[in-house]
């Protein structure tokens, strides 16, 4: 940990010139995160005479990830949305130049004073579900609300035409099963051969899509106020309700298909959405998008275990991923896919 | 092995939970015993169901496959799942019943496909059937999660 803060102090001292004495303190590992390596830190230095301090999170590429991006995605996606109010941290510095930390990192700031929920505790709020809910779902309405264009994020991501967007993420996600499954898979390919059988609606506008808006990506504090939302990773152009598809999946509510994120009643999750989003949901189209929900995880479980099972990441949450996550997936997905065969039977 | 195994493993998740964890100081190390452990605690049940789960749903494949004559399947799919309805488990070992379990599987995928193609009653009404043993292997493999906030 000593190398990382001492390469960390000369990179730093290497983007501020103004700044003497530059010294990285208090440098630790979080946990989870398991897409990239991510470190709690302060940064000292001195300037024009006084000594400054700031606490820093630095996100590493990992040698072998629980999924696959360009770290710049989401540093574009915070850059774009920390002047629109959707709370992120604000971003400081992306480096593609290896030889500082030997992979490519970019810095932001640390949110003080707040925690991250387990997506795995039965009740990770508490007490502050009912303040915290309508906050998770009016964000998530808001960045389904924003112009791509409009904030910068319309140049730098691919843009698939509306009646695409399903196929465009189903084809990677299937792709992703087949490349890493190391055992058949018949929930999951019988499920996508049904979604290709079954498209759903287009959106009527292309949004921006988190990726992994869900319970655990997000800061909040004491007061139940969220302060940051974070892992924009799998930030794409697309429908927006594959992002609310995903938040609500019950693997993020302890398999609690009625209070989605373990926080508030479904309908008025939903109702939270439309108002902030300013989007009507189309019931078929959500449907489609809560089965993909579930492959798309199961596409990221699989890959996690193939990871492991490789040796290229042998960080626990990789395999607990595998094991615990497939397990709730395959469960939810075949249950609902047989809920349909019989209906197709009868 | 005595004591059990499902003991041991157990009484050693409490251990790394409930003694070491807590006098950890740096927060990754304590997230990375506690995942440990709660893998050790799902293993306990693995070690003691694990061949009979996959045994059970490899009998279960190859009744379905049983039940495939006269839907009329393209090429030599029939023959195909014919002999797999006949064969039988090369051991015991988790690694060979994973094996066969994977084969089967792949061939269930395939017979899936093949009725969704076919698209008649007597197809569908299997394709639910499958569905259905999918759904039942799926909620038997189901894990335990220990209650632990």
């Amino acid at each position: 940990m000593e190398e990382i803060a001492e390469k960390f102090a000369a990179y730093l001292s290497h983007k501020m010139p103004q700044a003497s004495a530059m010294a990285v303190e208090g440098i630790s590992r979080i946990h989870g995160g398991a897409s990239r390596e991510t470190y709690r830190l302060t940064a000292r230095w001195q300037e024009g005479g006084k000594e400054v301090s700031r606490p820093l999170i630095l996100r590493r590429d990992p040698v072998a990830s629980l999924i696959e991006t360009e770290r710049d995605l989401e540093f574009n996606a915070y850059r774009a949305f920390h002047p629109t109010g959707v709370p992120v941290p604000e971003p400081l510095f992306l480096e593609t130049d290896e030889k500082w930390l030997e992979r490519s990192f970019f810095v932001m700031e640390q949110i003080e004073g707040c925690q991250a929920a387990s997506p795995f505790s039965p009740d990770p709020y508490g007490d502050l579900a009912p303040k915290i809910g309508p906050q998770f779902f009016t964000i998530l309405g808001k960045i389904a609300a924003q112009d791509p264009d409009a904030i910068g994020l319309g140049e730098s991501m691919e843009k698939p035409a509306p009646e695409e967007c399903w196929k465009r993420e189903l084809d990677y996600w299937e792709g992703e099963i087949d490349k890493d499954t190391l055992i058949a898979q018949p929930i999951a390919k019988g499920a996508i051969r049904w979604l290709r059988r079954n498209p759903p609606p287009p959106p009527k506008e292309l949004r921006v899509v988190h990726g992994d808006y869900r319970t655990g990506n997000f800061l909040f504090n004491d007061a139940g106020e969220i302060k940051s939302i974070l892992d924009w990773e799998m930030c794409h152009l697309g429908d927006p309700l594959e992002d609310l598809a995903w938040a609500c999946d019950p693997l993020w509510a302890f398999e609690n298909e009625e209070k989605p994120g373990g926080l508030l009643p479904r309908a008025e999750a939903l109702k939270l959405w439309e108002e902030a989003s300013g989007l009507t949901i189309d019931s078929k189209a959500f449907a489609w998008w809560e089965i993909f929900a579930m492959v798309k995880g199961l596409a990221i479980w699989i890959s996690a275990g193939k990871e492991y099972q490789a040796g290229n990441n042998t960080d626990p949450v990789m395999a607990l991923s595998s094991w615990y996550c497939t397990d709730v997936h395959n469960r939810l997905l075949s249950k609902r896919m047989q809920e349909i065969a019989e209906e197709d039977a009868a | 092995m005595k004591p059990d195994v499902p003991l041991v493993l157990q009484h050693s998740f409490g251990k790394l939970l409930l003694e070491v964890a807590p006098n950890l100081t740096a927060e990754y190390a304590v997230g990375n015993t506690s995942v440990i452990g709660l893998m050790m605690f799902m293993s306990a049940a693995e070690f003691e169901r694990g061949a009979q789960l996959r045994a059970e749903e490899n009998a279960e494949m190859r009744a379905i496959f049983e039940e495939t004559g006269g839907l009329g399947l393209p090429g030599d799919l029939q023959k195909r799942f014919g002999a797999a309805a006949g064969a039988r488990e090369a051991s015991l070992l988790i690694s060979d019943l994973d094996a066969e379990n994977d084969r089967l599987k792949t061939l269930l995928i395939e017979l899936q496909a093949a009725l969704e193609e076919l698209d008649s009653p007597p197809a569908r009404k299997l394709g639910a059937r499958i569905w259905g043993f999918l759904r039942q292997a799926a909620d038997k493999r189901k894990l335990p999660y220990p209650s632990i906030g």
